[in-house]
């Protein structure tokens, strides 16, 4: 260092203006988005599958890809939200499943109305959820036994209530149509467009309101958070009953879109919409996350899912190629961060 | 420093806490324990480990209740249920680890707990301007340059955390703050930075309780220091009555010589 002459960094502290404050270089900026991994993620995923094939970039092929991304992502959002605040959920795939076949039970076996099943569906859903979160904080366990015995419990549940058989709606139902079934722009289903209102809604929470403050300060350092007078317990009460909430919505979405449920779908989700969060630059140790990032994770799956189908390959390289994903993002994060400290 | 020395007839303590006492389970942590703090004061609250140090400040702090003993602030009489109840009244606590969230940003950790908000609809939405602005005047106040108040503070050095955690106390009009071990994991400049600011806010008016291991720390800042030992007070003196060499006589054999003579002589 001593014989290069005065570097850059020593010359900024020794001219302390305030204007300092706002001058940023634009690619420095750039790189303080923790969605600049999953971006990468994503352009190197999209050039594979239309360098292979290109009709991989058609509107109808988008549009497969956000409906599919749509199922997955609305958990993924709740996923990001409880992991910022430092718990995770891994029995959201048994709630999605619980909670559409309760849908597709009650309508179809109970003559139920609609309307209100769904709402039923969702209540029991939010409940799974928060007595996850009971469990978890009251006792004091963590998140990933509770939820793994969740995972188990219910699934197990969905199975008895239909005796391992997938349930199916053929009439013409409303509400189906409308959370999943409808298309709105040519094969982008109409859930698709519910999970982007979601995603705007939880990014506006999570960035722009207290609350959100408070996720990020409960999952960052409980300890701190608590002694400035955050109702830590509360918080991740309600990011539980959120994710389990969001679980169930999920379930239903995809009872829309295929007019069938079965008890056995939904066993890998848990772990792909943490997949999708983690992708998208949110902390598995909690603290730090962005909506965009788990929305940006969840489309890169989906991609993958269609892409390798549009290839002819056998899906059996779906969870290979995931799991490079995972990696090749986080490890790119990491690296970004080292040198944006380093730059301090 | 007169206002101390003579007190007008409607004079009270910012916090007065008469026989304070806390169990935890069949061991007292904290027995009889009278401390009154004057506006503008600096305290040096000192003891060993396990003193009772921090139980104290966690009752001034409204972490833990007191099992008996009462608790005054401004002559009326208080209980605290939460830190937040404290926050209410102007009693500001810097823990040692748990001053600051590290992976969220200047401003984030500034108004955390306090949030300034604008009504949106049905929402309340943070005011980001608001949180930005009065976050770069503190950090322009106290002396700290960063590249902007959305830094995360996992980028700062001890020392300006320290002085951010101070200047929130300060911003948000706080009465009493609370340091527990600021200068304990800080170099000599850094922990003659921290003095300063403790001046700075004496300054201002505040109430300074100084929580630390090192006498030398809190002495040179320090209008009183108070000296703890298994849960109980063995010394309250003003500075100029004391000296390092006897408080430290006093750390280590527990009670003050002279008052060891009165005792003797009384009994």
């Amino acid at each position: 260092m001593d014989g290069q002459g005065p570097s850059p960094v020593l010359e900024s502290c020794t001219t302390p203006e305030p204007n300092a404050l706002q001058k940023h270089p634009f690619w420095r900026s750039l790189l303080h988005h923790r969605e600049i991994g999953v971006a990468c993620a994503l352009v190197v995923v999209f050039t594979v599958f239309f360098s292979m094939q290109r009709h991989f970039l058609s509107a109808g092929t988008l549009g497969d890809i956000v409906t599919v991304a749509a199922e997955l992502g609305v958990v993924a959002v709740g996923a990001s939200f409880l992991m910022i605040s430092g718990e995770m959920d891994l029995s959201v795939g048994s709630n999605f499943a619980f909670s559409g076949m309760l849908l597709a039970m009650l309508i179809t076996e109970y003559n139920w109305n609609p309307i209100l099943a769904f709402i039923v569906a969702l209540a029991c859903s939010a409940g799974i959820g928060a007595l996850n979160g009971l469990i978890t904080l009251s006792i004091g366990i963590p998140s990933f036994i509770t939820t793994l015995g969740a995972m188990m419990f219910w699934r197990g549940v969905a199975l008895y209530l239909t005796q391992g058989w997938p349930i199916s709606i053929f009439e013409d139902i409303p509400l189906l149509r409308w959370l999943g079934g409808s298309k709105v722009f040519a094969t982008v289903h109409i859930s698709a467009v519910w999970w982007l209102i979601i995603g705007i809604i939880f990014w506006i929470i999570l960035q722009k309101t207290p609350y959100g403050n408070w996720v990020f300060a409960t999952g960052g350092k409980r300890g701190a958070a608590r002694a400035l007078g955050v109702p830590d317990f509360k918080v991740k009460l309600i990011n539980f009953t959120l994710i389990g909430l969001l679980a169930g919505l999920g379930g239903c979405f995809q009872l829309g879109r295929m007019g069938s449920m079965s008890p056995v779908w939904g066993q890998d989700l848990a772990l792909e919409a943490i997949a999708a969060s983690v992708v998208g630059g949110n902390a598995l140790t909690g603290g730090v996350g962005t909506i965009l990032g788990t929305l940006l994770g969840a489309i890169t799956m989906a991609s993958i899912r269609i892409g390798l189908v549009m290839i002819g390959a056998p899906a059996y390289w779906y969870m290979s190629f995931v799991g490079f994903i995972v990696v090749a993002a986080v490890a790119l994060n990491v690296k970004l961060g080292e040198v944006i400290s380093w730059k301090k | 420093m007169e206002k101390m020395t003579s007190p007008a007839p409607s004079h009270v303590p910012v916090i007065e806490g008469i026989k304070l006492c806390k169990w935890f389970g069949r061991v007292a942590a904290l027995k009889d324990v009278d401390i009154t703090i004057e506006r503008g004061e600096v305290v040096g609250l000192v003891g060993d480990n396990g003193a009772g140090k921090s139980t104290l400040i966690k009752i001034l702090s409204g972490v833990h209740r007191p099992d008996s003993g009462e608790l005054w602030f401004e002559g009326k009489k208080v209980e605290l249920d939460s830190p937040r109840d404290a926050r209410k009244l102007g009693i500001e606590t810097v823990y040692q680890d748990l001053a600051l969230v590290e992976t969220m940003s200047i401003a984030r950790n500034f108004f955390l707990g306090a949030e300034p908000k604008i009504r949106f609809g049905f929402f309340n939405l943070l005011d980001g301007r608001k949180m930005r602005q009065a976050t770069e005047k503190m950090l322009r106040d106290i002396g700290i340059t960063v590249r902007s108040a959305h830094q995360e503070v996992s980028t700062l050095s001890g020392g300006e955390r320290q002085a951010i955690a101070i200047g929130r106390t300060m911003h948000f009009g706080g009465k009493v703050l609370i340091l527990d071990e600021p200068t304990s994991a800080l170099s000599v400049h850094e922990t003659n930075k921290v003095l300063s600011y403790i001046d700075e806010a004496r300054n201002r008016g505040l109430s300074v309780i100084f929580i630390t291991h090192n006498l030398y720390h809190v002495y040179p800042v320090a209008d009183k220091i108070i000296v703890l030992e298994h849960g109980r007070k063995v010394g309250d003196f003003r500075k100029e009555e004391t000296s390092v060499e006897e408080l430290i006589d006093i750390i280590v054999h527990g009670i003050r010589g002279d008052r060891r003579a009165v005792n003797n002589a009384s009994g």
